[in-house]
């Protein structure tokens, strides 16, 4: 009867229950909101990130990634290549040789990282090709074509055809330069926004650099992200003679921005929760003290403060009950909605693709996100009652009772 | 054998700052089946001494024995019990619990002492019946006049089978036809069941009808007056 007596009470003065139901599916399906999108957020940058620039897995010389010089090669890098592409999380890989130099055109000049790439694989790797704003890939030009940035470009006064050459140190020591035509220019979405890079054929910069058919660089992409630690180890043991590092090796960056969107959406919980809770406290604050003759009347007659205690607690809980599921209902509804049409930021997406975003999200939440959020709620509340429950049960009888 | 027993008792509030003596060395025993009307000027002590015998409050010195045990040396947790045993409570205001009906503020008292359900069920339906609210058992207070609230209110305060019903003012917001019935109830409930009744009132329609009346004066027990 107690339940009873508590769930009666809470429709005892329906527009401040209203409320602070109200309250609760607002809270719980904005967090959803909040979590559904900074969620989509951090996977879509680390997704761009392991997709068009860092893969799954990286594979190099030991000593290559200290200064890039181009004479710490993969060794027996094909047959490396090869035998890689038989284990059956690898989806693709690409072979590529790295050269750091400068990049000239008639005005000026720039430094550049110039990758030898393999264009299928490539392609299957990164999809460089989809980020081609303007020209092709490879295809117009036959002899020494280069993909460079358009940002690069303007910043060398070139356009598409226009001819700059390159200039690397060889094996030897020497400086070599390559003149190379603008086959496509494409628009930087990468995590790595700050590195001015350009993209030739591989077999190209082999020939200039003298390094035959040797490579650099083993860019691995998996089926599955879940997959990497098992295949990294199987590599690591493989090939011990080679640096293999995760793409949470290459960029600590995303691992560290993940962690801190992780804090980040703890807070606004807290904040939102704090407030929820502070709401909760007001009303009941009220109910209690709008009801101290009566609640003086249940300890005069033999109520035990433990029961009264218990009946506050359950007029808060039943109204966080009610709000939880509405809330929760509402929020994956809209999550999903969102999910499938998309929220299209383009207005900002200069911004937002020099950081290596997407201009379109998808918000998507896991449910364990929603099942912690019910359970804050839920905690919240329990929280909440405990004051108005302290003072109920506080209340002297004979006072209660002596205005009436 | 005494119900209530009151042995010297004093009450003194606000004993750092004012000393007000509410009750000055009260003494009297309330033996069962009575019907006893505590009465006095307003101050006199009159709600003091309800409140101590009700074990509402405790007395500054003296003893207060309820069926020979002293109450006044009980816990509060211990006293709460003692109430929902013991005491059956009236209010002037009636204080029904507003959301359950007449039939659940009934079955509450008795929910509180842990009877079973079906013993809640027919007493419950039984005491209603006896106070004239066979056909309201279902209704609220808000649906129910003041004297058949306080009809539920006297319906409860039997529901726990207590070793006495104390009432504080019953009778104060009921117009005469309202008072007339409660009280011809009480003296039924009284006469018939020996239910042992202890009121404290201004109304003359109550003291008419006690069949003792206790008269207090500056919290002391001015006169006594036993009635055939």
């Amino acid at each position: 009867m107690i339940a009873l007596i508590a769930w009666r009470n809470v429709w005892r003065n329906r527009t401040r229950s209203i409320a602070v139901i109200g309250a609760v599916v607002v809270g719980v399906w904005g967090l959803i909101f909040a979590f559904g999108f900074m969620n989509s957020f951090i996977a879509d940058f680390v997704s761009n990130a392991i997709l068009r620039e860092y893969s799954h897995i990286q594979l190099h010389h030991p000593d290559f990634k200290k200064d890039h010089e181009i004479k710490y090669f993969i060794p027996r890098g094909g047959i490396t290549l090869e035998s890689i592409s038989q284990i059956n999380e690898v989806k693709a890989m690409s072979g590529r040789v790295l050269a750091d130099g400068m990049i000239n055109s008639p005005k000026t000049a720039n430094g550049v990282r110039v990758f030898g790439i393999d264009l299928g694989q490539e392609t299957a790797t990164t999809h460089l090709d989809s980020l081609i704003v303007e020209g092709d890939y490879f295809q117009s030009i036959s002899r020494n074509p280069v993909l460079i940035p358009k940002s690069l470009a303007k910043k060398l006064k070139v356009k598409l055809r226009s001819k700059v050459v390159l200039t690397f140190q060889n094996l030897e020591g020497d400086i070599i330069a390559g003149a190379f035509r603008i086959t496509g220019l494409f628009e930087k979405n990468s995590a790595n926004g700050g590195i001015n890079t350009a993209f030739v054929r591989k077999e190209d910069l082999q020939n200039l650099l003298g390094l035959s058919n040797n490579i650099h660089e083993i860019a691995i992409l998996l089926d599955k992200i879940e997959n990497e630690p098992l295949v990294i180890a199987r590599i690591r043991n493989q090939y011990s003679n080679l640096l293999t590092e995760s793409w949470r090796d290459l960029a600590p960056e995303l691992e560290l921005m993940q962690g801190q969107v992780k804090i980040n959406m703890s807070i606004v919980m807290a904040i939102m929760m704090l407030a929820l809770g502070f709401g909760m406290v007001n009303t009941m604050l009220m109910a209690v003290l709008e009801r101290f003759r009566e609640i003086g009347m249940l300890k005069a007659v033999g109520m035990r403060k433990g029961k009264i205690f218990k009946m506050i607690l359950a007029e808060t809980l039943y109204m966080a009950l009610i709000g939880t599921p509405i809330g929760m209902f509402v929020g994956i509804q809209t999550i999903n909605y969102l999910n499938r049409v998309g929220v299209d930021l383009s207005a900002y997406s200069e911004g937002l693709k020099d950081f290596g975003y997407d201009t379109i999200f998808y918000p998507a939440i896991d449910f364990s996100m929603v099942i912690s959020i019910a359970i804050g709620v839920g905690v919240t509340a329990l929280l909440a009652s405990l004051y108005p429950g302290i003072k109920a049960i506080k209340l002297n009888p004979v006072e209660a009772l002596r205005k009436i | 054998m005494s119900v209530i027993k009151v042995v010297n008792v004093t009450k003194v509030y606000n004993e750092t700052v004012v000393h007000v003596n509410a009750l000055n060395g009260a003494s009297f025993e309330i033996e069962e089946g009575e019907f006893t009307a505590i009465v006095g000027p307003s101050g006199s002590g009159k709600s003091t001494l309800l409140n101590i015998i009700g074990g509402l409050d405790y007395p500054t010195s003296g003893k207060v024995e309820i069926a020979g045990a002293d109450i006044s040396q009980l816990s509060e947790g211990q006293m709460i019990d003692f109430r929902l045993q013991n005491i059956g409570f009236v209010f002037q205001s009636f204080n029904l619990i507003p959301v359950l009906t007449a039939k659940e503020n009934v079955e509450f008292i008795m929910l509180l002492q842990k009877r079973p359900k079906s013993e809640m069920e027919k007493r419950s339906v039984a005491l209603l019946d006896e106070m004239g609210l066979g056909d309201r058992i279902n209704n609220r207070p808000a649906e129910l006049s003041g004297g058949q609230q306080q009809r539920v209110a006297v319906a409860r305060a039997l529901a726990s089978k207590p070793k006495f019903i104390l009432a504080d003012e019953p009778t104060a917001n009921l117009d005469s036809v309202a008072t007339s019935n409660l009280l011809d109830i009480m003296a039924k409930m009284n006469r018939e069941e020996k239910v042992t009744f202890v009121f404290s009132t201004h109304d003359q329609r109550v003291i008419e009808k006690a069949r003792r009346v206790l008269t207090i004066e500056d919290g002391l027990i001015v006169n006594d007056e036993v009635r055939d």
